[in-house]
């Protein structure tokens, strides 16, 4: 039985993924943060957002 | 997950050695207080997590495992204390054992050591609330709103989601801030590249026209338009790149600091004297911080105002008006604070951005300072420069503002002394150099305008990165924030829905319209509850002490059902059942049977009564309950079971030791005597303190049960059932025969029930004794069931009855 933080997480990352607000890639980065089980710590967060959508290209 | 198959406990807390058999059924562990029962809970909780709540909760600071563990005499030998559990796996439908030493909580001895039982004790290890004890229970409802908010919430680990709500608000904020910060820096870079180019806007016509006039002088192609890819310096060697210093634009650039200097002084100043005079406000007054901090949890209070009590602490005022007007004007305090915070990062924010304006002038003076080898006034840059980012951070933080007030009510930018000559002889140097050639002039110009475009170009796409992070970072934590709420709502009407219905299946008679409300505001879980229909009230405000507890373990009930569903299939609790008032008990073990029907509770009493009536009431069986009637520090708990007992007694006398073996009979009679005193409604001289001797009890309960005999066979009679006559006057004679016995030793009992004297005698003297009273209450048995007579209906008996209804004896007389 998952877990209230998961399940709140699992319709966290549904719901982004409609909003279409966010790209597909952090939202991918923000499911393996939020299944890792670790303590999240903001900075984690910001290094996700501030990544360049598009992935390493530049 | 698991349920309980057996136990076998070794010098662990104050129990010797003991065995337990579960059977994977609800059980009852019953004696008085100081007898075992919560060792028995340690040792389970122990050998299921490593863990012993007693000894690592709250309040106990100087306590540990290792140390307090071990029965008391075997603290040196850590080794000897250990529990085995033997576990049944409900979805796998096997067993393993568990050994657990208190030498090494954390490596247990799992058979079989396959992954699916490791699996399930790691699930375990992380629920510790299957084991609720009496202390924990009133934690759920007499606490204030924050305070209950976060016990739930650490029973559901909600702390989890909070703290995700929180880093993505902090990423938020911080996300936020470094988008202003690189607004700030595209303007500071736009008008360093500005200034250069010596133009008032950046339209591309501008811009190619001074650099294209470059370019021309260099016969360097022209450059049709300006794209992003464009380079302004295109076409220049490699030779002519050596230096971009350019004597024109670096005295502008000096000149554009010293003429910005003269404004230093009142650089901000509206926004420096707004966060001045509210840091000194704040210095005046820290309650405004406490208010601010205090805001939510008034603001409910003010919306539950019904009546002249407060619904936070229960204090009595005038009228409700009065009351209403001390919460708004505390409310009012904390929303002025409120501003006040709003305020000062305002203004933080808007002085940081000058800042950036500072740097910004700063930046290609020091670049031109290092360039030229002047390096005493570029250290003085370098230093000023890096104290005015500090301060920049600083302003970002309420905290941290606070402590700034100082600075900012002086000359907060701080300009080195050394600054302004330092400057002026620098231009004075950089005044001296050679006039350079124009095409020298036309080569610097284009590569410090290509430099500056690039900055500015890097400073956009920073901006623009920045500004997608923050959008991203928002519409990240607004979406949590929506997705949290719904779900938490969801959670507290389930959880209220429950509770609600455990506590009306437990209070039916008097409060069958019972229901309770959940009220979740940010950060706090307000609980209201019905009384008696006469409105929604905090629990403590009018129910009793008892009905809260019962509140309590319902809200618990609910909550592990919510949290485990199906999977809540083994909870200790620890002496809790003492919560429900007396007279609620059977449907207390009603609601365990019919909403939990498939998980195991493991209970412990110090109510004897209530183990037979939890007995009676189907909970549990004479086979899933034990009774230990007392302790001692060499024997550990004292089982009192009827086969046991004897046994016991027996092997004492053995011994030689008529002490012990007195003991144990006599704790037994009292015990026994209580039960059947209710079982069968004997009435003993009424006592207030309930503090009813041995030796009245007992002949209380022998002249009752000689009644209710006489009463079943004038009944059988009656129906013309001679057989059952019989049997009841068969009875009687028996009892009177097992009671004659014990007459017959009357001197000896006599000794005991006034005197307690019975430790004297010798082993010869007992022993008759002990066989007397263990026929005489072999009378009060059912001899397949084992169980103890009972009449029924309680109040005005019908009938007369054991467990297994293999005594069923009616008391209703035919009527003529």
């Amino acid at each position: 039985m998952p877990t209230l933080h998961q399940q709140i997480a699992d319709k966290f990352l549904a719901k982004l993924a409609a909003s279409k607000e966010i790209d597909t890639g952090k939202i991918e980065q923000l499911r393996a943060l939020l299944a890792d089980g670790k303590k999240i710590k903001a900075d984690e967060f910001v290094k996700i957002f501030s990544q360049l959508d598009g992935g390493d290209i530049k | 997950v698991i349920k309980l198959e057996s136990v076998h406990i070794e010098e662990v807390r104050g129990i010797r050695k003991l065995d337990l058999d579960f059977r994977k059924e609800k059980f009852a562990i019953s004696g008085p207080n100081g007898c075992g029962k919560s060792g028995v809970i340690d040792a389970i909780e122990f050998g299921l997590t490593g863990q012993m709540g007693r000894l690592t909760g709250r309040g106990t600071k100087g306590l540990s495992i290792s140390e307090h563990g071990p029965h008391v005499d075997k603290v040196k030998f850590p080794d000897a204390a250990f529990v085995e559990l033997r576990i049944y796996l409900t979805e796998l439908g096997r067993s393993a054992t568990i050994t657990r030493k208190v030498s090494s909580p954390k490596k247990p001895k799992i058979v079989p050591a396959d992954a699916d039982v490791a699996a399930a004790l790691a699930e375990i290890a992380e629920h510790p609330e299957i084991t609720l004890s009496c202390r924990d229970i009133l934690r759920f409802i007499l606490v204030e709103p924050t305070k209950r908010s976060e016990e739930i919430q650490s029973l559901l680990k909600l702390e989890e989601i909070g703290q995700t709500r929180g880093a993505l608000n902090t990423a938020q904020n911080r996300l936020q801030s470094a988008h202003a910060t690189t607004t700030a820096q595209v303007l500071s870079r736009r008008n360093a590249l500005l200034l250069h180019l010596q133009i008032s806007t950046l339209r591309s016509e501008d811009l190619l026209g001074v650099v294209n006039k470059r370019r021309k002088l260099l016969e360097l192609a022209q450059l049709p338009e300006l794209t992003t890819d464009t380079e302004l310096d295109a076409g220049l060697s490699t030779t002519a790149k050596a230096s971009d210093f350019n004597k024109e634009s670096a005295l502008r650039d000096a000149k554009a600091l010293a003429d910005a200097e003269a404004e230093f002084l009142t650089l901000a100043k509206s926004e420096i004297t707004a966060i001045v005079a509210d840091l000194t406000r704040l210095e005046g007054d820290p309650s405004l911080l406490a208010a601010l901090q205090r805001r939510p949890f008034i603001e409910r209070g003010l919306s539950l105002v019904e009546g002249p009590a407060c619904p936070l602490c229960d204090s009595p005022w005038q009228n409700a008006d009065q009351l209403r007007d001390h919460l708004k004007a505390k409310l009012s305090k904390s929303e002025e604070a409120r501003k006040l915070q709003e305020s000062l990062l305002k203004n933080g924010t808007a002085i940081s951005e000058k800042i950036i304006r500072v740097a910004g002038l700063l930046a290609p003076v020091l670049k031109l300072a290092q360039g030229q080898g002047e390096t005493e006034f570029a250290q003085l840059l370098t230093g000023w420069k890096t104290d005015l980012e500090t301060l920049r951070t600083k302003l970002a933080a309420v905290d941290k503002i606070a402590a700034l007030k100082k600075r900012l009510a002086g000359s907060w930018l701080e300009i080195p002394t050394a600054f302004s000559p330092g400057l002026k002889a620098f231009t004075e140097k950089l005044n001296a150099k050679p006039d350079q050639s124009a095409t020298l002039d036309a080569q610097t110009f284009l590569m410090t305008a290509q430099i500056r475009l690039s900055d500015y170009r890097q400073g956009m796409r920073d901006n623009k990165a920045a500004d997608i992070a923050r959008i991203s970072a928002k519409a990240a934590y607004d979406t949590y924030c929506v997705v949290q709420e719904d779900e938490l709502n969801a959670l507290y009407e389930e959880v209220q829905k429950d509770f609600s219905t455990f506590y009306r299946a437990i209070n039916e008679d008097d409060e069958s319209k019972f229901t309770a409300k959940f009220t979740p505001l940010q950060g706090s879980l307000g609980l209201d509850v019905n009384f008696y229909e006469r409105g929604l009230f905090p629990p403590a405000a009018y129910h009793s002490e008892g009905h809260q507890d019962g509140m309590g373990v319902c809200l618990y009930l609910a909550l592990m059902k919510r949290l485990f569903g199906k999977r809540f299939t083994l909870s200790l609790l620890d002496d809790v059942v003492m919560s429900v008032d007396a007279g609620h008990r059977y449907q207390f073990c009603k609601l365990l049977k019919t909403q939990f029907p498939d998980t195991q509770f493991i209970i412990t009493t110090h109510d004897r009564l209530w183990a037979e009536q939890m007995k009676s009431a189907g909970l549990v069986t004479a086979k899933t309950s034990i009774a230990f009637h007392s302790w001692t520090i060499d024997t550990g708990p004292l089982v009192e079971s009827d086969q046991e007992i004897w046994e016991e007694i027996a092997g004492a006398l053995e011994k030689g030791k008529v002490e012990a073996a007195a003991g144990a009979l006599r704790h037994h009679l009292e015990y026994v005597s209580r039960l059947l005193a209710d079982q069968i409604g004997a009435s003993p001289q009424y006592r207030a303190d309930n503090n009813y001797e041995l030796g009245e009890m007992l002949p209380s309960v022998l002249k009752r049960i000689k009644e209710i005999w006489g009463k079943a066979a004038d009944a059988a009679q009656s129906w013309g059932k001679d057989g059952e006559k019989a049997s009841a006057v068969e009875r009687k004679a028996l009892l009177t025969t097992c009671n004659g016995a014990v007459n017959v030793e009357q001197w000896a009992v006599n000794k005991a029930v006034h005197y307690n004297a019975w430790a004297n005698f010798g082993k010869k003297d007992f022993e008759p004794v002990v066989t007397a009273f263990k026929e005489l209450l072999g009378c009060f048995r059912c001899d397949s069931c084992d169980s103890w007579i009972y009449v029924t209906p309680r109040a005005s008996p019908e009938s007369l009855r054991c467990a297994c209804s293999g005594i069923n004896f009616n008391l209703k007389t035919k009527s003529k």
